[in-house]
């Protein structure tokens, strides 16, 4: 008896040791309206109407006072024990990589690395947290004030976690360099405050994501297909149920050919076939789902993961 | 008739009574209380500070003026624990540092070392209105005095020594 407590214990201890969720990766990104309002975006004909979209590269090669802001938002964000991507250094990485995979080939075949369109699509900078930012130098006479508007967003869930808005104190001495380094040391504190609140709450409920089951074209069965007596939209829902924190999900919408499963809290941590706890993300979840289909009902599928947050599980072959 | 002048003598009694209640309210043993209270601290953020600090003007209670002034202080650094401290004057709210309701329960022994005369607290005030407060900051009451000082809390390095004494969360935890 004492051995096994003695078991118990250690485990334990090694869990709150070693066990670490998946952390959040965040990104500041200047907001669509502020690129756009400083004429910082690309304009595209498509299908007869032009489309603008913000040029991110340009708003982070000619404007000082966002690189200002973003520099110190980083600051106060790293102190903070989350340091930040940076919009910049990811799209000049992503450039690099770009060009060395279009370079590169196997030394012994002359083979090219490989490559499908979605991999091309996937190429992009993303993080799981985007503080969208927007601010504005404004005058009244001869006074400068700033009004600052900062978000929090989950990329997956689009859902606002954060939040910090608000306008300065009008000055007229200040420089708008100083001004704006009093909104973010004013807002910052506020913000961090609520995303803490986030974290707490996805501790306690678990992380909220959002999975996709659809099915492959040419499998010959639908999510309405029955198995054991049981549609299989009820036996997904019913694995859900069993799986999410305290059986926490929404079934948002649902076709004999796809099924939307938003609100999912799925638990932070697990323990892995080899004993070890284990950080839960997205991927890894549906992962178990696809396992359960194979093993009970002889079911091919495909997982494919969108970001930390979202993934789709594509019934009928790899 | 007897039943209806006991019936009338009783509720003149109890009402009474219930005034006494009401007096005893707001009776100076009860306003003391009020005074000395935790919970009883009157904040005003001043501006935005320099980086990790914050500039705040605030009341503290003494039967000498030496002693508000020291209440004051710890009054300043006990709203960024507990209580916030509201916006104004250019600058946006700032949360407290425990976001539990009920931190000063949980860990009262803590705080108790920590708010006593010459304890931690004070390595957390960076600077304060040199001089006796004087005119509008400076009330004299019916047994003592009222007073507010202008100071400067290191909210930042408050909050990492919370966080390293494991009474605060730090943003990462669990991470």
């Amino acid at each position: 008896m004492k051995r096994v407590l003695l078991i118990s214990l250690f485990a334990f201890i090694s869990i709150s040791i070693f066990g670490q969720a998946k952390k959040p990766t965040i990104m500041v990104v200047p907001s669509d309206q502020y690129c756009i309002s400083k004429g910082y975006k690309m304009e595209f004909e498509n299908m007869g109407a032009t489309q603008t979209l913000p040029d991110y590269k340009a708003a982070m090669q000619k404007d000082p006072d966002l690189r200002l802001v973003i520099t110190k938002m980083g600051n106060i964000m790293a102190e903070r024990g989350f340091p930040l991507k940076d919009l910049e250094m990811e799209m000049k990485n992503l450039e690099k990589e770009a060009a060395e995979m279009s370079m590169m080939t196997s030394s012994s075949s002359g083979s090219d690395m490989a490559e499908s369109p979605i991999d091309m699509l996937k190429r992009t900078a993303k993080a799981d947290i985007i503080m969208d930012l927007s601010f504005e130098i404004k005058r009244n006479g001869p006074e400068k004030y700033i009004t600052f508007n900062l978000r929090g967003l989950d990329a997956y869930t689009s859902k606002q976690i954060a939040g910090a808005a608000g306008q300065g104190a009008p000055s007229m001495s200040a420089g708008a360099d100083l001004l704006l380094e009093e909104a973010v040391l004013s807002h910052m504190d506020g913000f961090n405050n609520l995303l803490q609140g986030h974290f707490e709450d996805m501790f306690a409920k678990g992380r909220e994501v959002k999975v996709m089951v659809r099915v492959w074209n040419n499998w010959g069965e639908t999510l309405e297909t029955e198995f054991d007596d049981k549609e299989l939209t009820e036996i997904i829902d019913d694995w859900f149920f069993d799986n999410t924190v305290e059986g926490r999900f929404s079934v948002s919408d649902a076709t004999e050919n796809f099924m939307r499963l938003e609100q999912v809290r799925i638990p932070m941590m697990r323990v892995d076939d080899r004993g070890r706890e284990r950080a839960v993300d997205t991927r890894s979840f549906v992962n178990d789902l696809r396992k359960y289909l194979k093993s009970t009902y002889e079911i091919d599928s495909k997982v494919y993961l969108r970001g930390l947050g979202e993934a789709w599980l594509i019934l009928g072959e790899k | 008739m007897k039943a209806i002048r006991f019936l009338s003598l009783l509720i003149l009694t109890s009402l009474v009574f219930a005034g006494a209640n009401a007096q005893e309210r707001y009776s100076r043993k009860e306003r003391k209380q009020h005074y000395n209270s935790s919970y009883n601290y009157e904040v005003e953020i001043q501006g935005v500070g320099q980086d990790g600090t914050k500039v705040l003007k605030v009341w503290g209670y003494g039967k000498r003026v030496e002693d508000a002034i020291i209440e004051a202080k710890m009054n300043a650094v006990a709203a960024a624990i507990f209580k916030g401290i509201p916006g104004g004057n250019g600058a946006a709210a700032t949360p407290a540092i425990l976001r539990d309701p009920n931190a000063s329960e949980t860990h009262a022994d803590y705080f108790e070392q920590f708010f006593s005369p010459g304890g931690k607290f004070n390595q957390f005030i960076a600077l304060t209105t040199d001089g006796m407060p004087s005119g509008q900051d400076r009330l004299k009451m019916k047994k003592g005095y009222k007073v507010a000082i202008y100071t400067q809390i290191m909210y930042d390095a408050l909050r990492k020594q919370l966080e390293a004494d494991g009474i605060a969360k730090r943003l990462d935890s669990g991470f």
